[in-house]
């Protein structure tokens, strides 16, 4: 089959055969477990337990706070520690629950209940998956289920499977998918119930041969389902390149893709969708990758949601002997979020940990120099903006220049700073000019409506 | 686990192992077989200016970084590449100040004083060439090397001569220390290869040249001759290396290319057309300027912003209203030229009769004789017989007349660029019967106390009166006939040069008046 892409993109360093050679096994949490209240987009949980709880493994300890919100469950049996504000990975304080694991892991009732395929109504299988707690298992976190929901069903044409996988180092996706082949297409099954007119594309890049075996094999029967191979390119996997190279439509900022027709789930997330519909199992775990060069034995686990960063480091070795810990991304290289404690829980989004020995952050601040104008990030750009002149509007705190120059369809991938041999730090002053509009724009609607209140009180 | 604090920042963490420093290394290194060639074609003269010119843009930028109180930016590699650049575009002959003083330029004025890296808006090297052609003519021109001297593949092609086209093309030929067009290829094939210039800048450069000098050149698509066009006049290393300066150029490809394009025309305009012994310098800078412009042209779409709902980037008004202003005042100009044309060409006229009035002091007025006037304008400035009187040129000829508006005499004004330090003007007189009535000076820069005494009478006078066919020079005893001129003592070239001068009227009054 043709292999597709879209125009722009970087090549970094793969570094994924560092996680590859070991057997995925279940990592067995022993530590506290910890649930932040807002691991999704959308309005945080309400917690459905109090201290002193006792809890079991799947049970529903905070429910959704909204319709764009999701439920969490336990991923342990034990006693609730407390519910309290702690600091989360970003570095925003966040309602957690905390559970004292107790190490039995013992079952809630109702998990296991097998389901059949062909008795799921479409409501059943949304609730299902909405009972699950299921969010964007890429990295978005948004709700599934409200994702599932479009408002014209009848007009999805592609419901594109996600098993890209860009980032540099991480490969639980492509351990999934040779390891849960069968449960990804049951998965897309489920969804492709939910929109009549749609045809499903695994799209997967050809640097996972083994991946787009082990999905064609499963594939063969399936009439509405076929694996697109799409080159390896970062950021390939992002939503909107995937939809232009899968589709042939192009998405701009704050359009959905079921606006043009798609609808995209990683493939992380079908296979929780399949657990949810047909064995009633919430999510509690997922594939995770814990890799980087610090690490004594990189590989990729099954990691309980709730556990805590610095016991999944000890799951893959702990750090090499005579190896000073430089930088701990939650995620990749190119999207990740550095953290600054590792006591800190992993949650439904995190597909990785990044264990860095030499940051090259710090080397390229000291390579910086002024921007030569070489183009170089302009033509990188998956969204096709002018990060250089972007740039130049941040230095200058111009706002609205960098608005008309297109900032706000950022997303930042980070392939502009990738390449720039200037080593400015491009994605980094977009994120905060983003932050600064999005800010600016809350406050003027926030100072509206106190006006509109003052005048209605009058 | 870990005792030390681990590094917080925002995303990307990887980066790609690129630097400034190693993009213009890259420049280097490409540079580096034309580099060695020039020395090895021109010696140890060219090795010198090369150096001159490196030390001259790093020590000047060292010294406005130490003054200005700024961070030392020598290590980003910009200053060596400019240094480089420069003395790969002088002729090997210069004096050693002339890169000294452009590399100078180039990096002070041109590069610091706009706020260095990145901030210049035109190519330092190129500015500093283009100062350096405006300053410096003479030596900047003289492409003699060891006493030879040497015109350039297209010098020798306009003026008829057959040129060896591999000669010019591996680079034997005079010309620039970096002129050799396999050198230059070689090294924007590399910067191509490792990615640190696209296609587009190059690519359309030429394009558009060639197809310019096929259409215009007035040779067709004669391929000897677009080779040679092409190898020669610094076409290449304009479009591999001048362009390409990432910091002078558009940011976008498609703007690039519009950028060559724009190149490509004006070199091809100034090859064809142009007074300037350099195209590709001044065709460069001007597109230089045109930059800030082309980048903010709205081709550049974001995706998703396809279908009619992209919204355009605000158009440069202000580009525009320079334009326009620039037009009108430019048609203004020239209207008021148009009007006042034959007023300023009537004084002049009036101030040359002072010199005619000298040679021919019985005339009491001066005219012009269309047939005689058609006659000066059809040489234009060509040679008057080169092979008897070497670079001798017809500038005017006035017809002198009696009060009753007989024609008494002629008055042909020469000038000769064989004197011992450049042009000599002359004016003759020359009555009906073919003899000299007189001669003036209207040009002389000779050596004072020797080549300076032609301007004295007891020299002048000796062709005073005299009607012959040619006068000669008798550089030994006193002269026996009327048409033997001796010469000033110690200024053979000088005296050689007027006689000549003289001779050149003498041919023409033969040829066209008499």
């Amino acid at each position: 089959m043709k292999i597709k892409t879209f125009k722009g993109g970087v090549h970094p360093e793969e570094l994924k055969d560092m996680s590859k050679g070991h057997p995925v096994e279940r990592f067995t949490p022993r530590g506290e477990m910890v649930f932040p209240l807002n691991q999704h987009i959308g309005a945080p949980a309400k917690p459905l337990v109090q201290k002193g709880d006792a809890v079991l493994a799947g049970q529903l300890i905070a429910e959704a706070g909204g319709f764009v919100s999701a439920n969490i469950v336990s991923s342990c049996s034990g006693k609730v520690k407390a519910v309290e504000e702690r600091t989360v990975a970003a570095g925003a304080r966040a309602v957690c629950i905390v559970i004292e694991n107790d190490g039995l892991f013992t079952p809630a009732p109702e998990l296991g209940t097998r389901h059949s395929f062909a008795e799921l109504s479409e409501q059943e299988i949304l609730a299902a998956i909405r009972k699950a707690g299921i969010v964007g298992l890429g990295g978005a976190g948004f709700p599934t289920d409200v994702k599932l929901m479009p408002k014209n069903p009848d007009g999805i044409e592609y419901v594109i499977a996600n098993g890209c996988e860009c980032e540099p180092y991480i490969t639980c996706d492509d351990r999934l998918m040779q390891d849960k082949n069968r449960s990804i297409v049951m998965g897309l099954k489920l969804v492709l119930q939910l929109f009549p007119n749609a045809e499903g594309i695994i799209a997967i890049e050809d640097n996972k041969p083994d991946a787009i075996k082990a999905m064609e094999a499963v594939c063969i029967d399936e009439k509405q389902i076929h694996v697109q191979p799409v080159m390896t390119k970062y950021p390939q996997g992002g939503e909107r390149n995937l939809i232009s190279v899968i589709a042939g439509r192009d998405l701009k900022v704050g359009m959905l893709p079921a606006e043009v027709g798609c609808v995209v789930c990683n493939v992380a997330t079908l296979h929780a969708i399949h657990l949810a519909c047909l064995n009633s199992e919430p999510l509690m775990e997922r594939y995770f990758t814990i890799t980087g060069d610090a690490l004594a034995q990189p590989k990729t686990v099954i990691a309980r949601i709730g556990t805590s960063v610095a016991e999944l480091i000890e799951a893959a070795g702990g750090v090499r002997e005579g190896v000073v810990l430089k930088k701990v991304l939650l995620g990749g290289p190119m999207m990740g979020i550095a953290l600054s404690d590792l006591n800190l829980p992993i949650t439904k989004n995190n597909n990785a940990l990044t264990v860095l020995a030499v940051d090259e952050v710090e080397q390229a601040e000291r390579q910086m120099t002024a921007c030569i104008r070489c183009g170089r990030c302009t033509r990188v750009c998956p969204i096709h903006l002018i990060p250089q002149a972007m740039g130049l509007a941040c230095e200058r705190h111009d706002l609205e220049a960098f608005k008309k120059l297109y900032g706000m369809d950022c997303f930042a991938c980070g392939s502009c700073t990738y390449v720039c041999p200037a080593r400015r730090p491009l994605t980094q002053l977009f994120k905060d000019a983003k932050a600064a509009v999005t800010a600016a724009a809350r406050a003027e609607t926030a100072a509206k409506a106190a006006a509109a209140a003052k005048e209605g009180n009058k | 686990m870990n005792d030390t604090m681990l590094n917080i920042s925002s995303s990307p963490h990887f980066r790609q192992r690129l630097t400034t420093g190693a993009v213009m290394a890259n420049v280097v290194i490409a540079l580096f077989p034309a580099t060695v060639f020039g020395i090895y074609r021109f010696g140890l003269h060219a090795f010198l200016v090369i150096a001159c010119s490196i030390l001259a843009t790093t020590f000047s930028e060292f010294v406005f970084d130490f003054i200005a109180k700024k961070p030392n930016t020598l290590t980003d590699g910009s200053a060596v590449v400019t240094g480089l650049l420069l003395a790969l575009s002088l002729s090997p002959s210069v004096p050693l100040y002339i890169p000294i003083l452009g590399g100078m330029f180039a990096i002070l004025v041109v590069k610091c004083f706009f706020g260095g890296l990145g901030k210049n808006f035109m190519n330092p090297a190129l500015a500093a060439r283009c100062f350096l052609l405006i300053s410096f003519g003479t030596q900047m021109t003289n492409f003699a090397v060891d006493g030879v001297s040497g015109a350039t593949p297209l010098a020798a092609m306009q003026a008829g001569e057959t040129i060896n086209i591999a000669d010019t093309f591996l680079g034997f030929s005079s010309g620039v220390i970096g002129g050799s067009a396999l050198m230059l290829l070689i090294g924007g094939l590399y910067l191509w290869v490792v990615g640190d210039i696209t296609i587009h800048i190059p690519g359309s450069i030429l394009f558009t040249f060639t197809l310019f000098i096929a259409l215009f050149g007035g040779q067709g698509f004669d391929l000897p001759y677009l080779i040679a066009n092409i190898a020669g006049g610094g076409i290449l290393m304009g479009a591999f290396f001048m362009a390409t300066d990432p910091v002078t150029n558009p940011v976008t490809l498609k703007a690039q290319t519009i950028f060559g394009v724009i190149i490509g025309l004006l070199a091809g305009l100034f090859r064809v057309k142009g007074a300037s012994a350099d195209s590709v310098s001044y065709s460069i800078v001007m597109a230089n300027m045109l930059v800030p412009i082309l980048d903010k042209l709205p081709m550049h779409k974001p995706l998703g912003y396809n279908n009619g709902e992209y919204k355009e980037r605000e158009f440069p008004k202000a580009a525009v209203n320079l334009t326009v202003i620039a037009l009108i005042t430019g048609f203004a100009l020239s209207g008021v030229y148009a009007m006042t044309k034959d007023k300023i060409e009537e004084q002049k006229k009036l101030a040359n009769a002072e010199s005619y009035r000298a040679v021919l002091p019985e005339a009491d007025s001066f005219s012009f004789d269309d047939k005689i006037t058609a006659a000066v304008e059809e040489l234009s400035g060509q040679t008057y017989d080169e092979a008897s009187f070497r670079r001798t040129y017809i500038n005017d000829c006035a017809v002198g007349n009696a009060a009753d508006g007989s024609v008494i005499g002629y008055v042909v004004a020469v000038t000769t660029a064989e004197g011992f330090e450049g042009n000599i003007g002359v004016s003759v007189g020359i009555d009906p019967s073919g003899a000299v009535t007189g001669i003036s000076f209207t040009e002389l820069h000779e050596t004072a106390g020797m080549g300076m005494r032609v301007d004295e009478d007891v020299f002048k006078n000796q062709f005073t009166g005299v009607a012959a066919e040619a006068f000669t020079l008798n550089k030994s005893a006193s002269s026996s006939a009327d048409n033997e001129i001796d010469t000033v003592t110690g200024a053979s070239t000088t005296s050689g040069a007027v006689v000549e001068a003289v001779n050149t009227a003498l041919a023409f009054y033969r040829d066209h008046i008499a």
